[in-house]
């Protein structure tokens, strides 16, 4: 800690270089850490014969010729969205585009990429192609296809030394974004689209088109949509650097990441919407309540932030939730209920939050906006949906792999603070209930609150009130998800030193201002590694969907594309294939929390 | 250790305080933590602009003292009253005390996710209510008291101790506070370190602050304590002013305990 301020005042002193660590040739380092001592030789020969066994045994499975890998090309549709109707399947690509809008923001304004020398692309490229060259060697291929794969192979390695030789002409270290790296694979990618026939395959005709989504090839429904998906997330990396450049940065990040915070409820929502939806009722009820909340909330929050408004403004708080609690007695719209106990959490909060005009001001426009996500939400859940296919939820496949996991977790991270805050609170009662909701939530197995919930829970609903079998599945991920996330925030809580509280009361905050400017940000940082863990959890645990007969990507893998008559028994290949976009995601996810663990500067102190 | 200041003892302590008014009162004060009693009848009054410092042993009460009067510990007996309020269980009355009392710790407790200047400023705006900007030109102008201007935006992981412990002093200064508790402010530092932060401590008594200060650092005392008490067993052994205090002690604890020390 007091090393490096320490060595600042002695700038002008000559400064001894690290004394370089000189490579060691090929030889000698294969010597020094291969074969060291005649154990290490066993073990270093054994280990490379096990794992030549393994990665043979893997290329003969994949390259079989009797695996019929077009089935999961033939049916990426099916795969990702089931059976969403062909004449809708804009709104897909509109969501595709939102959330690729949104990443292309994002990255330019955290900076995301670095930059790297354009000779380690040289190297990376020359072991990729010894890496072709390998697997050519090992794979059964016949003689032609042995010989076109090492071709492939030396042409890489040739692009890779070109690469290098242009790199060290200069002189000087020429460097290159990684990101350009990345757009060039995937335009390489989207371009390849175009020319190969990916997933070719002819069809018995008139089969049921809710299956077999369409004839032909799967290039020739995508090739144009992701050309256009590369442009547009080009150009919102550019629109993101120029915003990041033109516009101070604290603001733009706040509102991106509220944007991707409503942005899958926003996404369901254009999903799901019946297209005939008449807005009439929108107009005419929903609306003028919204107003007439904004109004009078922010009157009343603007009077109960004042800073001189002292002990009545508790009272009137008090009395809003008694109201909010009144509501529930009388018929009444629910909308109408909700909002009132949403006003009485801001009148109880507000003298926590009082100060001068730009407070109050921040803390009316909060009001505001909480209530604005409120209502429309509360809006889109009474539109009746949607799409009409025939048959049972119509969407599936990895997109409600996604919608369950996304959502579940957008709304019980919340959760899960709020109990882990009320499990280490004081209170006695807040304490029990966490207490008693997480240890009974923890020992039930996931399946039994999935099926309690879609089963249930419609028994329990009031007349009139319907929930759809996801809707009730989600609340089920949401509870179990946030007693798992409480668990893992109560342990960053404790990772807090007393003295952290002791600082933050002897200059007199309250226990508000503590949990929300002292502890939580720090529990919360200490909790990231747990946190990620639990997310790539529950996007896995989404599997269990397929049991209440919801098709997940794993169910339309194991069950659905294995029986259809062209491609019957595929599941070998159907489950390699779900396993890698599994994988995909979940490594990706574990990627970002090691950015953002790199980012806050955890275990740095 | 600081043998340089200790060569001229003019100090305060010849002040005559007697008409300045009480700020803090401790009368019969007792806390026992389970069976064992860390407190026993502590009765003690200080005035405005008074300086005391507070020697004993280790285990001997005075850090769970100075922690009762902004309550971070609970007296169980006896009352306390900080600058007219009584502190009892009544949450507005901590939380003024509280914010009329700065207290600077051992391990000087920053807020390691927060930059210095957020440190300072956090409390003035969220618990004062100060404009921004109002709050962080008046955290700069602390920061240059304290000698640390250039080091407003990093983090505290950055900062040798000694300016650590000067930051928490500016982050408590920042709530403009009539009283300033320390709590073995130079125990955790080097040794190189503890002059720069005696010395920032030295110009806060010199300014007519109403300070506590429980320390090891007898130099210190010598040079700026008003009073000097002495604890053991969680009670006071003795208290005089400090001239006498070290020219003429009267009971033998005390004797024994500066034999050591000096």
């Amino acid at each position: 800690m007091s090393e490096i301020s320490s060595h600042v005042p002695m700038a002008n002193v000559p400064v001894a270089a690290p004394p370089e660590i000189s490579k060691l040739p090929p030889r000698e380092w294969m010597k020094e850490n291969l074969f060291s001592s005649p154990f290490n030789s066993v073990l270093t020969v054994a280990t490379t014969i096990f794992l030549l066994a393994v990665f043979r045994g893997l290329l003969s499975f994949i390259f079989n010729p009797i695996r019929q890998w077009d089935s999961t090309a033939t049916n990426l549709q099916l795969f990702m969205t089931r059976a969403y109707p062909d004449e809708q399947y804009i709104r897909i690509w509109f969501c595709v585009a939102v959330i690729l809008i949104l990443t292309g923001v994002s990255m330019a304004v955290w900076r995301a990429g670095s930059t790297m020398p354009v000779a380690t692309l040289g190297h990376k490229l020359m072991g990729a192609g010894a890496f072709l060259a390998l697997l050519a060697l090992l794979a059964p291929f016949s003689a032609s296809a042995t010989i076109q794969w090492l071709a492939a192979a030396v042409a890489v390695a040739a692009v890779g030394e070109a690469v290098r030789r242009f790199a060290g002409r200069g002189g000087t270290d020429r460097t290159v974004s990684t990101l350009t790296v990345l757009v060039v694979t995937l335009a390489g990618l989207v371009a390849s689209l175009w020319v190969v026939p990916y997933g070719h395959h002819s069809y018995i005709a008139k089969r049921v088109p809710r299956v077999l989504a369409e004839p032909g090839t799967v290039a020739l429904t995508t090739k144009l949509p992701w050309t256009i998906m590369l442009m547009i997330v080009v150009a919102a990396y550019f629109a993101g650097r120029l915003m990041r450049d033109r516009l101070p940065a604290n603001p733009i990040r706040a509102a991106l990441v509220v944007l991707w915070l409503l942005a899958p409820f926003f996404l369901v929502y254009l999903v799901l919407r019946d297209p005939d939806f008449d807005m009439g009722h929108v107009f005419s009820t929903d609306l003028p309540i919204f107003i007439a909340y904004a109004v009078g909330g922010a009157a009343l929050l603007s009077w109960l932030t004042r800073p001189s408004t002292g002990e009545t403004g508790r009272i009137v708080a008090v009395l809003v939730l008694v109201a909010g609690f009144c509501t529930f007695l009388t018929p009444m719209r629910q909308v109408v209920r909700l909002d009132m106990l949403l006003l009485a959490v801001f009148a109880l909060a507000a003298p926590t939050f009082a100060g001068g005009p730009r407070a109050r001001r921040r803390y009316i426009f909060g009001w505001l906006g909480v209530l604005g996500v409120m209502s429309w939400l509360i809006t889109s859940i009474n539109t009746p949906s949607t799409v009409t296919v025939p048959g049972g939820f119509f969407i599936g496949g990895f997109s409600i792999t996604l919608f369950v996991a996304v959502i579940a977790l957008v709304i019980s991270f919340p959760l899960g603070i709020a109990l882990a805050l009320a499990r280490t609170s004081s209170m006695p009662i807040f304490r029990q209930l966490a207490t008693g909701f997480i240890e009974v939530v923890r020992g039930v197995p996931l399946i039994t609150v999935l099926i309690f919930f879609s089963i249930m829970v419609p028994l329990f609903l009031p007349r009139g009130m319907h929930l759809g079998e996801v809707a009730a599945v989600v609340i089920g991920y949401v509870l179990f998800s946030s007693a798992y996330l409480a668990e893992n925030v109560r342990g960053g809580l404790q990772s807090v030193t007393r003295g952290q509280h002791e600082a933050a009361e002897a200059v007199g905050m309250t226990t508000a201002q503590k949990t929300v400017f002292i502890v939580l940000p720090q529990a919360l940082r200490v909790s990231i590694p747990p946190l990620v863990g639990h997310c790539i959890g529950v996007f896995k645990e989404t599997s269990l969907l397929a049991i209440i007969g919801v098709f997940d990507l794993l169910y339309i893998g194991r069950i659905v594309i294995p029986g259809q008559t062209e491609f019957m028994g595929s599941t070998r290949e159907s489950l390699l294939f779900v396993s890698v976009i599994y994988w995909i995601f979940a490594y990706q996810m574990s990627k970002a929390s090691q950015r953002l663990e790199r980012r806050t500067g955890l275990g740095e102190r | 250790m600081t043998d340089a200041t200790a060569a001229e003892p003019t100090g305060g302590q010849t002040r005559d305080l007697s008409g300045a008014r009480d700020m803090i009162v401790c009368e019969g004060v007792s806390k026992w933590y389970g069976d064992f009693q860390a407190l026993d009848k502590v009765s003690a009054t200080i005035k405005e602009q008074e300086v005391v410092v507070v020697l004993g042993p280790s285990g001997s009460g005075k850090s769970t003292w100075i922690r009762c009067i902004n309550r971070l510990e609970i007296h169980q007996e006896g009352r306390i009253v900080v600058d007219d309020v009584e502190l009892t269980n009544d949450l507005r009355n901590i939380e003024k005390v509280r914010s009329e009392v700065g207290m600077v710790f051992q391990q000087f407790n920053l807020f390691p996710h927060l930059t210095i200047l957020d440190n300072v400023t956090l409390a003035p705006i969220w618990v004062r209510k100060k404009p921004r900007a109002e709050a962080e030109s008046q955290a700069m102008s602390l920061l240059e008291r304290v000698g640390i201007p250039e080091q407003a935006h990093k983090y505290p992981g950055q900062l040798s101790g000694g300016q650590q412990q000067r930051v928490a002093i500016a982050r408590a200064l920042a709530m403009e506070p009539r009283i300033m508790l320390f709590d073995e402010p130079t125990s955790a530092l080097d040794p190189e370190m503890i002059k720069e932060v005696l010395d920032v401590m030295k110009s806060l008594a010199l300014s007519g602050m109403t300070m506590m200060v429980v320390t090891h650092e007898m130099g210190f005392a010598k040079e700026v304590a008003d009073r000097l008490f002495f604890m053991e067993g969680g009670q006071i052994v003795e208290q005089n002013t400090t001239d006498l205090f070290f020219s003429n002690p009267t009971e033998d604890r005390t004797k024994l305990f500066l034999s050591q020390i000096l």
